[in-house]
This record gives C-alpha cells, sequence and structure tokens, in this order.
C-alpha cells in the first residue's frame, strides 16, 4: 500500500538529510507505528507519503502510484485515498462538528444526499453522536480530535496517517483515541502513525518502525517503542546523576489524570455504536484494546491505561518505580531538588 | 451542492475583508471611469470627423467686387476666369478633386437666408453681398495642399480656404484629451491590479486553514482558487458597472442635457455610446482580475 525504495529527503541543498535511504513497505491493512526522536524524519515520512514533499532520492509508491511520476493535477485524487489527523486537530473554528467533517466532502464536490448520510454515520463511529451542532472550542481536545478524525475518515480513504494524534491529549484519552484508530484499521484501512507516546506503542502491539536521523534502524512486527536512552539520545546520564538529592528514597509522584467524563462518554459511545455494527455486520468487534474505562468504578488513582490485558511491557505505570539513575529516576530527582530549593527559598 | 458551496465562501470572503473589496471596487471605478471617458472622446471626435469632416470641402472663393487682394485687382471674377478655373480643376487636379461644385452668388445667399430668415445682426443682405465660389470635395482630405498650389494666386480667385482647418483645433483638443484620461487610465489601472493582488492575497492567508485543509482532503486547485478568484470578479465587476453608471450620468447630465442646449448643431456621444463601451469596461475589469488572481493564487495555494 505504501512503498518507500531508498527515498532520501535533503530540505536544504548542504543540510543533513531528513530521510536518508529509507527502504519501507507497508502492505494494505497494516497498522504502523512510526517512532523516533524529533527531528528524526516521522512527519517527513508522512508528508512524503501525501506528496506534500518530493523525494529528492528514490521512489515513493503509495495505493499504486509512483508519486515521482504522478503529475500534480493527479495530486488531489492521490489525497483523496488518504486521510490525515495531526497533533494540533487543525479543526475550522468557525465551524460546527458537523460542518466540520462534511467539509471534507463538500470541498471535492460529494452531492448533498451523500454528505447528509455519511456525516452523521462516522460521527456515530467516532462517538460524538448528538455533539454535531458543537462548535471546535466546546469540545475536549480528546473530542476535538475524534472530530478531525472522522474528517480523515468521512470519505473512507485506504490509508489513514496520523502525525502525533495524541501529542496534545492525557494518557486515558490517548488510549480512547487508539481504540479508534484500531477500530478504523480493523476496517481494513492501512494505519500508519507518528508518535512519541511509549505506553500507546508498548500496548498495542504492532509493527514498529523506529527511525534514527532520518534512517530505519528498526522494523520489527509486534514491538515496544524501545528504550528511552536509546530513543532520546541526549538526555545524557553524566551531568544529572551529580544532581543533589540523589540519595533521597525515590518515590515517584507520577502525573494522575482523571479521564474527562465527557471523553469517556465519547468512547462508550463509539464502543456502542461499533458493537451495533458488529452485530448488524461483519465487522468484528474491536477486542485487542481493553474496554472502555469506567472511571465511577475505579479509584482514581489508578490509572485505567495500566489495566491492559494485553500482556504489559514493564510494571503497571502507577506503582513503576524506575530503578536508580534510570533516566526517569534522574529526572524525578531534578524535579524534587527544584521543589526543595524553592521551598527553601520561600520559607 | 458545489454551486452553493463555492458562493458562501465567497460571500464569506467578501465579508471577511470589506474593507479591501470597497477600496477594490473603488479603483476600479475610478480607473475604468478614465478608460471609458478616454473611449467615449474618441467615439465623440469619430462622429464630428463623419459629420463634418467628410462634408467640409475646400472653398475657392473668388474675387468679389472691391477685393483688396493682388490677384483681384481686375475686379470681380469674369465669366471667362470662371470657366478657366473650371478647366483647371478639370485637367490638373482631377486625381484629387472628386466633386466640383460651383456655388454663385444666388446660391450662397438661399443658403445664407435659409440659415438667418431675418437678416444678419439687423442688416438686411441682398445676393450681391455675397461670394461666389467653388466647393470642392476631395477624394483624400489631406491633399488640400496639392489644390492650394495650383489654385492659389490665379487671376479670380481670392483666397483658398480648407475648411476642416477650422475644426482642426477641436479635433487636437478632444484627441489630446483622450490621451490624457488613457493616462491616467493606464495608472489608475495599474493601481487596480496591485490593489486587487493584495486584496487576493491577504483572503489567501486569512484562509491558509481552510485551504491547507482542502488540499489535504483532496480538493481540487480550480476548487480551492475558484473562490478567491470570484471574490477578485467580483469586486472588479461591481467597480466596471459603477463607472458604466458614472458614464452613463455624466452623458445623460454634462452633454445630452447641458451641451446638446448650448450648442445644438453637433452630434454627440450619447447613451448608446455608454453602452457600446460598457462591454469593453466589463471586460477589462474581469481580466484584471482574473490575471491578478492566478499569478497569486498560484504563489499560495499551489498544491
Ligand atoms: N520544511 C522544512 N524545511 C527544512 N527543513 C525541514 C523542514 N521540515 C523538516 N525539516 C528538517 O528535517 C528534519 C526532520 O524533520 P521532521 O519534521 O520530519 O521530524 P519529526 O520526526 O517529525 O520530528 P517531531 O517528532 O519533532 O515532529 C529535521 O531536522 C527538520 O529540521
Ligand atoms: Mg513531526
Amino acid at each position: 500500500m505504501i512503498r518507500f525504495e531508498n527515498v532520501s529527503k535533503v530540505y536544504a541543498r548542504g543540510a543533513r538529510p531528513a530521510l536518508d535511504d529509507v527502504s519501507v513497505d507497508v502492505s494494505r491493512g497494516e497498522f504502523v507505528f512510526l517512532v523516533g526522536a524529533s527531528g528524526s524524519g516521522k512527519s517527513t515520512f508522512l508528508r512524503l507519503v501525501l506528496r506534500e514533499e518530493r523525494p529528492t532520492g528514490g521512489r515513493v509508491y503509495v495505493a499504486g502510484r509512483d508519486l515521482s511520476r504522478l503529475s500534480s493535477w493527479k495530486v488531489p485524487s492521490l489525497r483523496r485515498s488518504i486521510g490525515v489527523v495531526f497533533q494540533d486537530f487543525r479543526l475550522l473554528p468557525n465551524k460546527t462538528v458537523h460542518e466540520n467533517v462534511a467539509f471534507a466532502l463538500q470541498v471535492i464536490g460529494k452531492p448533498r444526499h451523500t454528505i447528509s448520510t455519511t456525516v452523521p454515520e462516522v460521527l456515530e463511529m467516532v462517538g460524538l453522536d448528538g455533539k454535531e451542532k458543537r462548535m471546535p472550542h466546546e469540545l475536549s481536545g480528546g473530542e476535538q480530535q475524534r472530530v478531525a478524525i472522522a474528517r480523515a475518515f468521512v470519505n473512507r480513504p485506504q490509508i489513514l496517517l496520523a502525525d502525533e494524534p495524541t501529542g496534545n491529549l492525557d494518557p486515558t484519552t490517548s488510549l480512547g483515541i487508539m481504540r479508534l484508530l484500531d477500530r478504523i484499521n480493523r476496517t481494513g484501512t492501512t494505519v500508519v502513525m507518528a508518535t512519541h507516546d511509549d505506553e500507546i506503542v508498548n500496548e498495542m502491539r504492532k509493527r514498529v518502525v523506529e527511525l534514527s536521523t532520518g534512517s530505519v534502524v528498526r522494523d520489527e512486527i509486534d514491538a515496544v517503542y524501545g528504550h528511552r536512552e536509546s530513543i532520546l539520545p541526549a538526555v545524557g546520564q553524566t551531568p544529572v546523576l551529580d544532581a543533589p538529592g540523589r540519595d533521597a528514597p525515590a518515590v515517584v509522584h507520577r502525573v494522575q489524570v482523571t479521564p474527562e467524563p465527557a471523553d469517556l462518554e465519547a468512547e462508550r459511545a463509539a464502543e456502542a455504536a461499533a458493537a451495533r455494527a458488529a452485530e448488524s455486520g461483519d465487522q468484528q468487534p474491536a477486542a485487542a484494546l481493553p474496554a472502555a474505562p469506567a472511571v465511577e468504578d475505579r479509584p482514581v488513582d489508578q490509572r485505567p491505561v495500566a489495566q491492559a490485558p494485553v500482556e504489559p511491557v514493564g510494571p503497571p505505570a502507577a506503582d513503576r518505580v524506575p530503578e536508580p539513575g534510570s533516566p526517569d529516576d534522574v529526572v524525578q530527582q531534578v524535579l524534587r531538588e527544584h521543589e526543595r530549593v524553592r521551598a527553601g527559598r520561600e520559607a | 451542492m458545489r454551486l452553493q458551496f463555492v458562493l458562501t465562501e465567497v460571500l464569506n470572503g467578501l465579508r471577511r475583508n470589506l474593507s479591501m473589496v470597497v477600496s477594490v471596487i473603488l479603483v476600479t471605478f475610478v480607473s475604468l471611469t478614465f478608460v471609458g471617458a478616454a473611449a467615449l472622446m474618441q467615439t465623440q471626435v469619430d462622429k464630428l470627423k463623419g459629420d463634418w469632416y467628410d462634408l467640409v470641402e475646400v472653398s475657392v472663393f473668388l474675387c468679389p467686387d472691391g477685393s483688396t487682394a493682388p490677384t483681384c485687382a481686375e475686379g470681380e471674377a469674369t465669366e471667362e476666369q470662371i470657366a478657366e478655373l473650371e478647366q483647371v480643376i478639370d485637367t490638373e487636379l482631377s486625381t484629387v478633386v472628386e466633386q466640383t461644385y460651383f456655388e454663385s452668388k444666388a446660391d450662397a445667399f438661399g443658403a445664407f437666408t435659409e440659415l438667418y430668415p431675418d437678416g444678419y445682426q439687423g442688416t438686411q443682405l441682398t445676393a450681391d453681398d455675397m461670394q461666389a465660389s467653388f466647393r470642392l470635395k476631395l477624394v483624400d482630405p489631406e491633399q488640400y495642399q496639392v489644390v492650394d498650389d495650383v489654385l492659389e494666386g490665379r487671376a479670380g480667385v481670392e483666397v483658398v480656404e480648407d475648411q476642416r482647418a477650422v475644426f482642426e483645433p477641436l479635433f487636437v483638443a478632444l484627441g489630446r484629451a483622450s490621451m490624457l484620461a488613457a493616462g491616467l487610465a493606464g495608472v489608475m489601472l495599474l493601481a487596480a491590479v496591485l490593489l486587487i493582488t493584495t486584496t487576493i492575497r491577504l483572503s489567501a492567508v486569512s484562509r491558509r486553514r481552510e485551504t491547507g485543509i482542502m488540499r489535504l482532503v483532496g480538493a481540487s486547485n480550480l476548487f480551492v482558487q475558484l473562490p478567491f478568484m470570484l471574490e477578485g470578479a467580483i469586486a472588479a465587476l461591481i467597480g466596471a458597472l459603477l463607472a458604466v453608471g458614472g458614464l452613463w450620468l455624466a452623458v445623460q447630465y454634462l452633454v445630452l442635457d447641458w451641451l446638446q442646449d448650448a450648442v445644438d448643431w453637433v452630434a454627440y456621444v450619447d447613451v448608446g455610446d455608454v453602452l457600446a463601451v460598457a462591454p469593453l469596461l466589463i471586460g477589462i475589469a474581469v481580466l484584471l482580475a482574473v490575471v491578478s488572481s492566478v499569478v497569486t493564487l498560484n504563489r499560495y495555494t499551489r498544491v
């Protein structure tokens, strides 16, 4: 479905290549995570698939089309077979949820009756039934991302590209978005998602392609995110290890997030829609991910993310105690030290 | 669906940069008014030429009684002199002169009494106060000089007069005025192009988000750009219509109601001429808008 053959991309003459001799083959219906540090070329990869950029070397094939030979007037037709989602949602602020989704169909000239049937369908699928008339600023981040996904998916593209779709969302909301992407993947849509979110990658157990300074350094099926040190090589250990307070007992306070009722509601609605669709049709229910977390039944401090039935890679996040000297630990220590110094100043 | 959608987009765009749209309308209005004025003045010149230029002949005035001109020393032109002049015109000037018409004193008096039935400035004149002349219609009106060379100074000829010379200053003045209007029109049109370009660019920048999404979901180039083009075209079109309206009013009140009353023997431009210029103005307006939007949009909303 997507095929990169020795693709290189150099933005400015003389600059370090953003992609360097990358060869990746994504088949129809696959779900692929694209991971790597900032600047490793993930967004560049996605832009090449969209033909927003042209490679400086090698060939890109998307949905059977050789993009280097694709004339520019055929680009719109290529993009109609690809949906895109971004970290910042990119909704139109002066249009309602319904209008935002309908916009994608209007501008490619779909007839009115098609729009009036498909838009409610896709909104139900993402769990936003009943919120059609809301404006984007009246929605939570998770809901906005659902609208963006609805807009990307409303034309039933063969490929869905997502560039850090959970980058602005808390872990629980992110999980809901992931369940949605997974469900979309199950309809046969190829999904490529660039992300920094290690927990999501670890839980989903999908194919992972890791980029580092423009090269593919890993391409594994059923993979995990990888070691922080190798992905974030800039977090060197030596300088921070000397931070004071290092011998303090390693009590870790991770940020606790109470899921927003609205997001949970959206997730449950999407779940119900999927179940209905499964009952009446051929679609298999989404079961690979944990069921919608019901916040009422659960102590607040327990992260629903950690309840995943898939085998967790490490201990559940809430009670995970970083090994002394690991980057997590170091970060916590530095934070605590800052706290202490500030408290001392204020006293 | 598509049409309605595009029109909604266009209306939104027009509303959003209202002040820029108004300035585009005004600038096209003024510039096209100048274009139209130049065109109308040219039409006026053509009309005058059509009415007068071709009809006006070279007049060869014959010696009257008591003329002081040296060729008239022998007094009033005699029958022989007249016959000889006719002979010369028929032979030497046969290629230049298309028609010859002899206006006797009696003919001149007839024409005179027709124009001034009650006498001229209170004096009753007779046929003897008139002057006989040859009226020559030339094949090419520019060849007056040839006629002058041949006939001037002959016995019995008092003076050879090119009647066109009477109208020449008027034509020159009108011609210069229309050149001036055309020059100003050129400057104003340039301003209009720049302003339309800026307006479209602003509009495109303020709608980057929309156009970005349009391109991502696979809207065709034309679909992305059409609303902007229409915006420019509509503003320019309104300017053109205002210009046509302004010229219409000017012709109606300045020319037909006022000038026509003052000097009624001239054929003036009329409302019909304004309507004939209208398609030209509208065409220029649309061309301006399309050219500036194509230039701008290719830079700002390319796929
Ligand atoms: N439009 C551009 N012009 C010039 N250089 C660019 C452009 N876009 C990206 N780059 C460079 O290309 C490299 C890869 O960028 P890219 O955006 O693909 O990284 P990324 O993996 O998506 O990073 P992040 O995780 O921060 O989104 C970077 O070094 C970046 O500076
Ligand atoms: Mg990126």
